[in-house]
């Protein structure tokens, strides 16, 4: 068979064309130890990282590790992503790395770290795709959110008794295929008949911008990265209407 | 279970689009890789059609009867319905065999009326989600058989999208971690398969359909479809290629236990497994744009014996619906590739096909037909076991992305592939040394439980 070796009138690989010098994360402590500290976080070393938070606790106090280690660390990994420096399983294994890190700092203060706040996330009831929650709940967890993770084919009536409990900043839904993400709306009409007015982020596979923006709380996600964002923003105060006209339409 | 050890055909320029080395017939009479390229047309119900039976009756009644009048509309000469069982079908057997029967009396109305040749592939849920159920001894799966059993009454080919090893994969996946992919795709998957298959087999057997095949959907297009196109960041185009490669072990599977085709039509595996079988194929590409994107939209009909659209959701188009556009858009590509056959030009337009895409990323190089092959001889030469020919597939595609200096990589897919080959080599040979390392890394991964594939953790 006969194979071109010319191809730029068939296709352009525009990868190629974005590709630019290999971005590198920023010194975030004059402090050798933290430092060691924030680039293991950056290159997502969780083999290694407990041996350096160890190190790092025998000085220092457990809330300067955090923040003054990981917290920045983990920073400068969500900023080489946003800027298209790092891929996401980058960020994954850095997020398992500062998990680790910060369970051993809150061993030695005997008590867990405050979070920013609540997020309640789920997979529709009859999809058993979480790929997309997984995520969701990584980069959650990675921006200081204290994530409850209800899993996958979530019944309505679970999804809003455990935000009638946790009362989470938002929640978030995540479904594959249009036939399970019918259960979106009803739960949005269930917390608003418990006058519960949480931000309701419904992303994942087939859920479009149309269906989500068409009941009240939804605000449709259209990539798992802007969930964090999203969060931050519940957390600042805006209403589920100011962050729909932010993100959506 | 012996595993394959012989190639179906003798060189990749054997293999063409429309021929297969082992064609199937239906029970409606419908030849299957017998010298014609087939369209195969897959409709999704809207949301909420699936609230109750009756609705849903209505809905698969519009879309495949749409589907059916625009071949009589516009001249298609024959076409597969496949319907993709929603969640619902399976959960209430009854449900997939009252949409079956259906389906398949409205394919006996076409064919009485106008003499159009159907078949209809009833594809069952698998619904059960590894972490969740026991695989092998749970409701879900009592209520899967069941539903193969009341489906296969009244369809012509049975298929699934099983899910094996992906609660595993999963967490692998989004960690570049490529070790566990093979665990997860090759002994998991594969096992899972040498447990799920037999059966199926038997039910098709016993009701006088044909067991047709399974795919990596759960996996290799998870994978397919995070590695996205030029401007995704999530994995990279290479760890999706090997995804894919290794997808072939536990594909294969099906054809082992007894499945004769036609593979399911979202495997992107099967040309390799066409090379490997000799089985008709159902595949996608620019025509399944409806249901995801890809970067290999005309490779992949280099060498289908069904062309398929994955899935489209029912609801009017200007043209009409949705099933009857992309009814007549299938059928139309199809027409042309039966045309090249008749004109003896099939080889040319093969390679039209074949060089649109070859070079546009790494998952559409390793698919073209030479290199399918040879990916499909590394896998039969190294039958030892599951894992070790998925681990031979994985490395040989590696060492063919590396060997082409036309195939070009981003530098950190690149510096990824490098370290993927380092990491395939320096694994033990035997799969029993692989299990044990393989459950010793990932025994505590959430969800995953060893004995639900025969493992002992």
């Amino acid at each position: 068979m006969k194979y071109i070796s010319e191809t730029a009138t068939i296709f352009t690989r525009y990868d190629k064309n974005i590709e630019g010098l290999q971005k590198k994360a920023r010194n975030v402590s004059e402090d050798v130890v933290l430092q060691k500290l924030a680039d293991c976080l950056v290159h997502g070393n969780e083999d290694e990282i407990e041996e350096i938070v160890r190190e790092a606790l025998v000085t220092r106090d457990p809330m300067d590790v955090i923040n003054k280690g990981l917290l920045p660390g983990m920073k400068e990994v969500s900023r080489l992503w946003d800027e298209g420096a790092y891929f996401l399983p980058q960020v994954i294994l850095s997020s398992d790395a500062m998990i680790a890190g910060i369970a051993l700092c809150e061993a030695k203060m005997g008590r867990p770290v405050e979070k920013k706040a609540k997020v309640v996330t789920h997979t529709a009831e009859g999809d058993i795709h979480d790929l997309g929650q997984v995520i969701v709940n990584a980069l959650l967890n990675a921006a200081g959110f204290e994530v409850i993770n209800l899993g996958a084919d979530v019944p309505v009536d679970e999804v809003v008794e455990a935000c009638r409990i946790h009362k989470p900043v938002m929640l978030s839904g995540t479904a594959l295929m249009t036939t399970t993400m019918t259960a979106f709306p009803k739960i949005a009409a269930k917390l608003k008949q418990l006058n519960l007015t949480i931000p309701f982020v419904c992303g994942g596979g087939a859920v479009s911008e149309g269906f989500v923006t068409s009941f009240e709380l939804g605000i449709w996600g259209k990539e798992a990265s802007q969930a964090s964002g999203m969060a931050e923003d519940a957390l600042s105060g805006l209403s589920w209407t100011e962050i729909r006209t932010k993100w959506n339409g | 279970m012996k595993l394959t050890d012989t190639m179906a055909y003798r060189s990749p320029e054997k293999m063409i689009f429309g021929s297969a080395a082992r064609p199937v017939t239906t029970r409606r009479g419908l030849t299957l890789g017998g010298g014609q390229v087939i369209p195969e047309i897959t409709s999704h119900p809207r949301p909420d059609s699936e609230r109750t039976i009756k609705i849903l009756l209505r809905e698969f009644e519009r879309a495949n009867g749409d589907a059916l009048e625009r071949c009589v509309v516009v001249g298609h000469p024959a076409i597969v319905i496949e319907n993709e069982h929603v969640f619902q079908m399976t959960h209430n057997p009854e449900w997939g065999m009252k949409i079956a029967a259906q389906t398949t009396g409205q394919i006996e109305e076409y064919l009485e009326k106008y003499g159009l040749k159907a078949a209809y592939r009833s594809t069952i849920a698998d619904t059960r989600r590894p972490e969740m159920v026991d695989m092998r001894n749970s409701e879900n799966m009592a209520g899967m058989i069941e539903s193969f059993n009341l489906c296969a009454q009244y369809a012509d080919i049975l298929s699934i999208e099983s899910m094996g090893g992906k609660e595993l994969s999963d967490y692998c996946l989004i960690r570049n971690d490529l070790t566990g992919l093979l665990f997860a795709q090759a002994v998991l998957g594969g096992r899972d398969m040498q447990w799920l298959w037999p059966q199926i087999v038997e039910i098709a057997g016993r009701h006088g359909c044909i067991a047709g095949g399974d795919t990596d959907c759960a996996q290799a297009n998870t994978a397919m479809f995070m590695a996205g196109g030029f401007i995704s960041k999530d994995i990279p185009h290479t760890l999706a290629a090997l995804s894919r490669a290794f997808s072939v072990s536990r594909s294969l599977v099906a054809y082992e236990c007894g499945a004769t085709g036609p593979g399911k039509n979202c495997a992107y595996e099967n040309p390799i497994i066409k090379a490997i079988t000799g089985v008709p194929i159902s595949t996608e590409g620019k025509t399944s744009a409806c249901a995801h994107m890809g970067l290999c939209g005309n490779v992949m009909a280099a060498v289908c014996d069904l062309w398929s659209n994955e899935a489209v959701e029912y609801h009017e188009m200007f043209g009409g619906s949705t099933s009857a556009v992309f009814a007549e858009m299938l059928g139309y590509d199809v027409a042309a590739m039966n045309t090249a056959v008749a004109l003896g030009y099939q080889k040319e337009y093969q390679a039209c096909l074949i060089n649109s895409d070859r070079y546009r990323s790494p998952h559409s190089f390793i698919l073209c037909p030479d290199n399918a092959w040879v990916i499909g001889k590394a896998v039969v030469e190294n039958n030892e076991s599951l894992y070790a020919r998925a681990r031979a597939a994985g490395m040989k595609s590696a060492e063919l992305m590396l060997a082409d200096p036309l195939l070009r990589f981003t530098a950190f897919e690149n510096e990824s592939l490098l370290g993927y080959m380092k990491e395939l080599e320096s694994l033990p040979d035997k799969e029993d040394d692989f299990i044990d390392l393989s459950l010793g890394k990932y025994g505590k991964v959430k969800g995953f439980d060893p004995a639900s594939y025969g493992l002992s953790g």
